[in-house]
């Protein structure tokens, strides 16, 4: 059984001009210990996606089950309950830290509230913590200022893993960190869900970062989602001529096989009050007056979904 | 390609540059005696991580180091000839934005944000063209066009454009004036894939038309092997290799060099754990004596700790900062 299902969920937000759709018909599951990947572009509402399913924001329409129950809507005490299950690792650890709080202070807070460890059981269990994502024991009285980006992202990483969380949404967990660091922090996630069978939902606009890391991908355009399968199946088929563009525009380090890039016209449009059909159809190159039609996922292969309605003509 | 290139004239030569900035009384040794060369019409890539020294040298070559913080400059910069960290201020005024001219990273900061794109742009090309009002906007629509942003859009203001437009107005007002040479310091890093590849695209083709040289800063060897003739990798301040973009890809050989590689996810490899240098640049405030990157590698032996390691030429033009690379291991 899937650990996460999430149904038709919608987020939307009011705004002056009109409602902004930021998250418009998802539907996916991810099975337990499995790591999703949740690709796409600055304002798809991948972010808003990971959001509302550990709901930091509230859902506007849609099912979100989590091991087999629905938790959509729940009160304050299933809501702390739940938060215990599902946690989050931040894309900027400067600004998702208590600056008044030291790296230990930072990690035993979650532990305290939690009332599961008391006096030397708590403490032993912040330095296990600390021990476990790396931190050195010099920095453990430090404050976030006094750290380097990847040892601030080490102690958010050390918070969100604190109470042994089943799922574990990565908004964007490397995308502020230099390479070396991110392929550290990057190791640092794999080992932790090797060991404590955690489930990722890894937000993340790098392609490469997330074909590294995950079992699955969804790929969003402007707060619909275009197509999502296994990573190998994405990066050998992709179907959907957004995803095809976006694989193709991955500056590759392969210098004798660069490949012919698919240049996109034009840019992402508004998610305020959306026409409807599909949204990429503005800039897509095979896009007819079919495409202003509502979309739907197609079940194309076993476990591979795309919405668009000419795929079988384009590919 | 190859024989054409050789027969090209030199257009920058970079010399044992230095840089030291100051805070706090102490001595910060960003650049550490940076040499490299670059031809006319060709382009080089600077590599390296936050912090390595990379932008401090675009702005040493520039002469826009910011006054209060900057302690010692030194070395030669020969662009055309001339050598410019010696030039009185008046003349390398008239060289900027003219002769050289520079793309920050992040566009909403590098544009004004109370003027019209429009004028922004002929600014430049009225200073440096002796162009009257009009027809330096006549110029600057012309620009405008060049970078794929229509006439209607010229008088419209920074904040109505998205990153990416932002980003085109920048290159227009760099290109305005025809530049030599083009110093592009991380131009895509804000931008999202998609319309990364646009304004890479962009560059590369008005580069082409217009012959112009390029330093391209960046920490993305992706960008690199797209756009680059030459590559320096940049670590501590100093360059650590040096070489065709075709001996740094095929053959990287500085551990450091090697290390940047084993960081990246492969598109096109399956590899269970990537291989990163463990640990972190030295703090710039106290170097070590040795190689700088001796603390961090794993083939560090006391020679390599005890004195400054001079570059070893691997094959022709293809250079190391390593003692024990070359050597038969």
């Amino acid at each position: 059984m899937a650990l996460l299902e999430i149904e038709h969920l919608k987020k939307y937000f009011p705004s002056a001009r009109g409602t902004v759709h930021a998250v418009d018909d998802v539907t996916f599951s991810i099975g337990k210990g499995e790591t999703m990947g949740l690709v796409g572009e600055s304002g798809c509402g991948k972010s808003t996606l990971g959001r509302t399913i550990i709901h930091l924001l509230e859902s506007t329409e849609g099912t979100i089950r989590f091991q087999g129950e629905d938790v959509t809507r729940l009160d304050k005490r299933g809501l702390k309950k739940l938060r215990e299950d599902m946690q989050i690792i931040f894309q900027d650890p400067y600004s998702s830290l208590n600056p008044r709080l030291t790296v230990h202070d930072t990690v035993v807070e979650p532990l305290m509230l939690s009332k599961r460890f008391e006096g030397d059981a708590l403490e032993a269990e912040a330095d296990r913590l600390m021990d476990l994502v790396g931190i050195e024991k010099r920095f453990r009285m430090s404050y976030p200022h006094e750290l380097d980006g990847g040892r601030r992202q080490r102690v958010g990483i050390a918070r969100a893993i604190a109470l042994n969380p089943k799922l574990v949404v990565c908004d964007e967990p490397v995308s502020a960190l230099d390479v070396s660091i991110q392929a550290q922090i990057l190791n640092l996630l794999m080992d932790l869900q090797e060991e404590y069978e955690l489930t990722y939902l890894f937000v993340t606009h790098d392609l490469s970062v997330v074909r590294h890391i995950s079992t699955n991908i969804c790929v969003m355009y402007l707060g619909q989602m275009v197509e999502t399968c296994p990573t190998q199946e994405l990066f050998d088929h992709p179907l959907h001529p957004y995803t095809k563009a976006l694989l193709s525009a991955i500056p590759t380090i392969d210098i004798h096989n660069q490949k012919e890039r698919i240049l996109l016209k034009g840019e992402i449009n508004s998610p305020i009050n959306p026409k409807p059909g599909c949204r990429f159809a503005l800039r897509c190159p095979y896009a007819t007056e079919k495409c202003h039609q509502p979309v739907e996922l197609h079940e194309i292969s076993e476990g591979h979904f795309c919405s668009c309605c000419r795929l079988n003509e384009i590919n | 390609m190859e024989h054409t290139k050789s027969n090209k004239k030199e257009l920058l030569s970079v010399r044992n540059l230095v840089v030291e900035y100051t805070s706090g009384g102490e001595a910060i040794h960003a650049v550490n005696g940076v040499s490299f060369e670059l031809e006319e019409g060709s382009t080089i890539g600077l590599v390296g991580e936050t912090g390595a020294g990379k932008t401090s040298i675009a702005r040493a070559i520039l002469r826009i180091l910011p006054d209060h913080a900057t302690r010692a400059v030194s070395g030669e910069v020969y662009f055309k000839g001339k050598e410019l960290l010696t030039l009185p201020e008046n003349e390398m005024r008239t060289l900027r934005g003219k002769s050289i001219s520079m793309i920050f990273q992040d566009p909403m900061t590098a544009l004004n944000p109370v003027k019209t794109v429009v004028d922004q742009i002929a600014e430049g090309i009225r200073l440096h063209q002796k162009m009257g009002k009009a027809e330096s906007i006549r110029e600057a629509v012309k620009m405008l066009e060049t970078v794929g942003i229509s006439e209607d859009r010229a008088n419209e203001y920074p904040h109505q454009f998205s990153g990416g437009m932002k980003q085109r107005v920048v290159i227009a007002i760099a290109l305005a004036c025809n530049p030599e040479l083009l110093i592009a310091a991380e131009p895509t890093t804000a931008l999202d894939v998609t319309i990364q590849a646009q304004v890479l695209d962009l560059m590369q083709k008005l580069q082409k038309d217009r012959g112009t040289a390029m330093i391209m800063i960046t920490h993305d060897l992706g960008v690199v092997a797209g756009v680059c003739d030459t590559v320096a990798v940049v670590y501590a301040g100093e360059v650590i290799e040096y070489g065709s973009k075709e001996d740094l890809f095929d053959h990287p050989t500085h551990p450091y060099t090697q290390g940047l590689f084993g960081a990246l996810p492969d598109l096109t490899k399956n590899v269970k754990r990537l291989s990163p240098v463990e640990g972190l640049p030295p703090d710039p405030t106290n170097l070590p004596a040795g190689c700088s990157f001796a603390p961090r590698c794993k083939y560090a032996t006391d020679a390599c700790r005890q004195a400054p390691v001079g570059m070893t030429e691997m094959t022709e033009k293809h250079f190391v900062r390593c003692i024990n690379c070359g050597k038969e291991a």
